[in-house]
C-alpha cells in the first residue's frame, strides 16, 4: 500500500514589523538628540557658573531653574528679556555664544527628523506597516491579485464593479500607484513588493481566512509559476489562476495542486476555430464575458476556410497553427529560422521584405495572421498583406497596450490583445463560475442553437447586456417558495412578474445545474426542485423582482398561484386568507 | 574594542556613579547634596538614555526600561526642587531635602540594574 506522508500545514513565518518604524526613527534620531542635550547642558552649566548682578548691583548668580527657562526660550527663538536682573556684560557674551550654538543643535535635529520622515526605507516602512494592518482587518473574502499591469487593472476594476475585494501586490510603484489615481467603490489595499518572496504573499494575506483565490497575473511566467507553487504549498486547496504563455510552465504549474492555468496564446486559436465552426456562439461567448452593460459585439466577418498565412513562429504561432490545422487548413508558416515540422510549408526569411512575402502567395490565400512580437513589424505586415490582396482574412497580434488606436484604425478582423483576452477569461471564472461552465458546454449544441439564444437575450435584455446571476433554490435562500418546490412548479411559473403574474419577469434561464447534472437554456415548462441552482441573464430590475417572489411567501403564493394574500398576520386571520403552509 | 562600546559603557556608569554621589549623605540635610550634581545626573541620564534608543535586542529593551525609569525618577527630584526652592518659597527644609534625595535614590538603584546588566551582556558576549 501507498504510504501518504502527513501532511501539515505549513505557516510562513513572518518576521515582526510592528515597532520596527518607531525603532527606525529612534536610531536615526540618537546622535541629533545627544548633540541638543549637551548643547543645552553646557549652556545651562554655564549661565549658572557666571555671576550676575542684581538691581542693586549685589552680585549673584543665576539658579539651575532661571538658566534653565532663560536657556529654554531663548534656544526655541521665543525670546523673554533678561531674566530675573538685566545680564552683565560676561552673561550677555555667553548668552551671545549659546544663542548660535542651540540654533545649530535644533536645526541639526529638526533637519534630521524631517530627513528620516521622507526617506524612502522609513515610508516603505511605513507602507508596509499599513498595508499589514489593512490586510488583517479585511473581514471579507478578498482575492489576492499578484501583478497589476493591464490585465490585472482591467480585472480589478471589474471585480470592484461587481463589489468583490481585492488586495494588490506588484513589483512597480506605478502600477499600485493607479490604486490611489483610479476610482475604485471600496479601498484596495496595495503593496510594492517581489512577489517571488513568500513572505511578500504572507503579508499580503494569503494565510488570511478571508482569502478566497490566488490570481498571478504579472508579466513573468517564472513569477506566476512560483505564486501558485506558494499558494499551493502554504495553503492547499486554495483557488489559484495564473497566467502564463509559455506551455513549458503551464505544465510545470500543474504539478502543483490544480490551478487554472489561463494561456491567452491558446485562447485566441480556440476562439478562432469557434467563430470559424459557429459564429453565434462566438458572438454569445464573447458578448457574456464582456461583463454588465457591454453592448453586443458587431458579429464581424466570419474567418475563411482555405490556405493561411502566418508570420511569427514563436509560441503564439505554434498554438494558432496547431489550431488550424485541427480543422485541417492548409498552413504557410513564414520566420526567420523556422524549425522544420512535417506538414507545414515553411518559407524562411523576413516578412517584411517584399521578395519573401511574394514566396507566401497571398492572392490565393485565405486568411493571414501577423503574429510577431513587434507591434510595428505586425502592422507593416498587415499593410503590405492588404496591399496585395484586399480580400484576405487579417489577424494580428496587438504586443502593447499604447499601440490600441493604431490596430483599431487597420481594421483587423481577428485581433489579439493578450491582456484583454486574459482578464476576460479570468472576469469570466472568478464573477459567476456557473457562466465559466456554461461558456465550456455552450458551443457543443452548434451553431442554430446559440443564434436562437442570441435571439431570445435580444428580445428580453436589449441590445446592452443585463446582469448575469445565480439563483440557488434552496430553503435558506428561497424560503418564499418553499412549499411549492417539489410540488411540480416549472421555471416558467417561477419567472411571472410579482407585478402582473400573466406577464414574464424579462430574463433567459441560460443554465440549470441539478446534481451536477447541467441543462442549457432550460425551456419554461422544466420543473424545478429544492437544490437546483438557475444562472439567469436579465434586465436591470429583474434580479430583484425574482428575489421578491423567493424570499417573500405572499409575493410567491400570488406569482405561483394567483392567490392575494394579505401580508399582516392579523389581516391573514381577519380575512380567513392564510399562506400555504411550509409542509 | 570597539568606540561605540566605550563611549556607551562610559555614559551608563558615568549616570550611576552622579547619582551614587547625590544621594550619598544624611537625606535631610541639603549642605550635603549638591545641585550640579543633580543637573549633571539628569544631563548624563538622557545621554545615556538616548544612546540606547533603537535597540531591538530583548536585553536592550529592558536597558532602554531601566534608563526610562532613571529619568523619570531624577526629573521628578528636579521638579521637587523647582517647586521647594521657586514655587512653595520654603526652600530646601529637611523634608523637601528628603524627598529629593529618596527620588534619587530609586533613580540610584535603576541605575544600578542598567550597569548590571551591562556587566551581563559583557561577560555574556562571545568574539567568534
Amino acid at each position: 500500500m501507498k504510504k501518504h506522508r502527513p501532511h501539515r500545514r505549513t505557516r510562513i513565518a513572518r518576521p515582526t514589523e510592528n515597532s520596527s518604524t518607531v525603532f527606525l526613527v529612534l536610531r536615526r534620531m540618537r546622535a541629533p538628540l545627544i548633540v541638543l542635550i549637551l548643547i543645552f547642558a553646557i549652556s545651562v552649566f554655564g549661565l549658572t557658573l557666571i555671576p550676575g548682578q542684581d538691581a542693586d548691583g549685589n552680585p549673584v548668580r543665576m539658579g539651575f531653574f532661571d538658566a534653565f527657562y532663560f536657556m529654554s526660550y531663548t534656544a526655541t527663538t521665543i525670546g523673554y528679556g533678561e531674566i530675573p536682573h538685566p545680564f552683565t556684560g560676561a552673561q550677555r557674551l555667553w548668552v551671545t555664544l549659546t544663542i548660535y550654538l542651540t540654533v545649530i543643535g535644533w536645526a541639526y535635529a529638526i533637519g534630521s527628523l524631517l530627513a528620516t520622515l521622507r526617506d524612502r526605507a522609513f515610508r516603505e516602512a511605513l507602507a508596509l506597516r499599513r498595508f499589514t494592518g489593512t490586510v488583517r482587518r479585511l473581514r471579507e473574502p478578498f482575492l489576492l491579485v499578484v501583478g497589476y499591469g493591464q490585465t490585472g487593472q482591467m480585472l480589478g476594476q471589474a471585480l470592484d464593479a461587481l463589489g468583490r475585494r481585492f488586495v494588490v501586490v506588484d513589483n512597480s510603484a506605478e502600477h499600485v500607484d493607479t490604486l490611489d489615481i483610479d476610482p475604485y467603490v471600496a479601498d484596495v489595499p496595495g503593496l510594492v513588493a517581489d512577489a517571488a518572496n513568500p513572505h511578500t504573499l504572507g503579508v499580503a494575506g494569503i494565510e488570511h481566512p478571508a482569502c478566497e483565490g490566488v490570481v498571478a497575473l504579472t508579466d513573468n511566467d517564472e513569477v506566476n509559476l512560483i505564486v501558485a507553487m506558494t499558494a499551493a504549498l502554504i495553503r492547499p486547496g486554495l483557488p489559484v489562476i495564473a497566467r502564463t504563455v509559455s506551455p513549458a510552465i503551464e505544465h510545470r504549474m500543474h504539478a502543483f495542486g490544480s490551478p487554472t492555468v489561463v494561456n491567452p496564446f491558446d485562447r485566441y486559436g480556440d476562439h478562432l476555430r469557434l467563430a470559424l465552426h459557429a459564429p453565434s456562439a462566438y458572438l454569445l461567448m464573447s458578448w457574456l464575458v464582456r461583463g454588465e452593460g457591454a453592448e453586443m459585439p458587431a458579429p464581424g466577418r466570419p474567418p475563411a476556410t482555405g490556405r493561411w498565412v502566418v508570420c511569427g513562429f514563436g509560441r503564439f504561432g505554434h498554438k494558432l497553427i496547431e489550431d488550424l490545422r485541427a480543422d485541417h487548413l492548409e498552413v504557410t508558416v513564414i520566420d526567420l529560422n523556422p524549425e522544420a515540422e512535417p506538414g507545414l510549408t515553411m518559407i524562411e526569411g523576413d516578412a517584411s521584405e517584399p521578395s519573401v512575402l511574394a514566396e507566401a502567395d497571398l492572392a490565393t490565400a485565405a486568411g493571414f495572421v501577423a503574429g510577431t512580437d513587434n507591434d510595428a513589424t505586425n502592422l507593416s505586415l498587415v499593410a503590405a498583406a492588404r496591399k496585395e490582396n484586399p480580400a484576405l482574412f487579417i489577424g494580428a497580434r496587438q504586443n502593447r497596450p499604447p499601440s490600441a488606436p493604431l490596430f483599431a484604425a487597420m481594421e483587423i478582423d481577428w485581433l489579439l490583445v493578450p491582456s484583454e483576452m486574459a482578464a476576460r477569461e479570468i472576469y469570466a471564472r472568478l464573477s459567476t463560475p456557473l457562466l465559466w461552465r456554461f461558456l465550456q458546454e455552450m458551443p457543443e449544441l452548434g451553431e442554430e442553437w446559440a443564434a436562437d439564444t442570441l435571439e431570445r437575450m435580444q428580445a428580453y435584455c436589449g441590445m446592452r447586456l443585463g446582469p448575469v446571476w445565480k439563483v440557488n433554490l434552496t430553503e435558506q435562500e428561497a424560503p418564499g417558495v418553499r412549499p411549492w418546490l417539489g410540488a411540480g412548479i416549472t421555471l416558467g411559473d417561477l419567472l411571472r412578474s410579482p407585478g402582473d403574474r400573466e406577464r414574464r419577469l424579462d430574463a433567459v434561464p441560460l443554465m440549470l445545474l441539478r446534481d451536477g447534472e447541467t441543462t442549457l437554456r432550460p425551456d419554461d415548462d422544466v420543473t424545478v426542485t429544492t437544490g437546483d441552482q438557475l444562472l439567469l441573464v436579465g434586465r436591470g430590475r429583474t434580479p430583484r423582482a425574482l428575489l421578491d417572489t423567493l424570499t417573500n411567501r405572499v409575493v410567491a403564493e400570488y406569482v405561483l398561484t394567483g392567490r392575494h394574500i394579505p401580508a399582516g398576520w392579523v389581516a391573514q386571520r381577519v380575512t380567513g386568507r392564510i399562506p400555504a403552509s411550509p409542509d | 574594542m570597539s568606540l561605540e562600546k566605550v563611549i556607551f559603557g562610559f555614559f551608563v556608569l558615568l549616570a550611576a556613579t552622579l547619582n551614587f554621589g547625590f544621594f550619598i549623605g544624611d537625606i535631610s540635610d541639603a549642605a550635603l547634596h549638591n545641585e550640579y550634581e543633580l543637573f549633571a545626573a539628569v544631563v548624563v541620564n538622557l545621554i545615556a538614555t538616548v544612546l540606547k534608543f533603537g535597540d531591538r535586542t530583548q536585553i536592550g529593551a529592558v536597558h532602554l526600561a531601566t534608563s526610562l525609569v532613571a529619568d523619570l525618577q531624577l526629573i521628578a527630584a528636579t521638579i521637587t526642587w523647582v517647586y521647594a526652592t521657586q514655587i512653595s518659597g520654603a526652600g530646601m527644609t529637611p523634608e523637601n531635602t528628603a524627598s529629593v534625595v529618596s527620588l534619587s535614590g530609586g533613580a540610584l538603584l535603576a541605575n544600578l540594574v542598567s550597569v548590571a546588566l551591562l556587566v551581563i551582556e559583557t561577560t555574556t558576549f562571545r568574539r567568534r
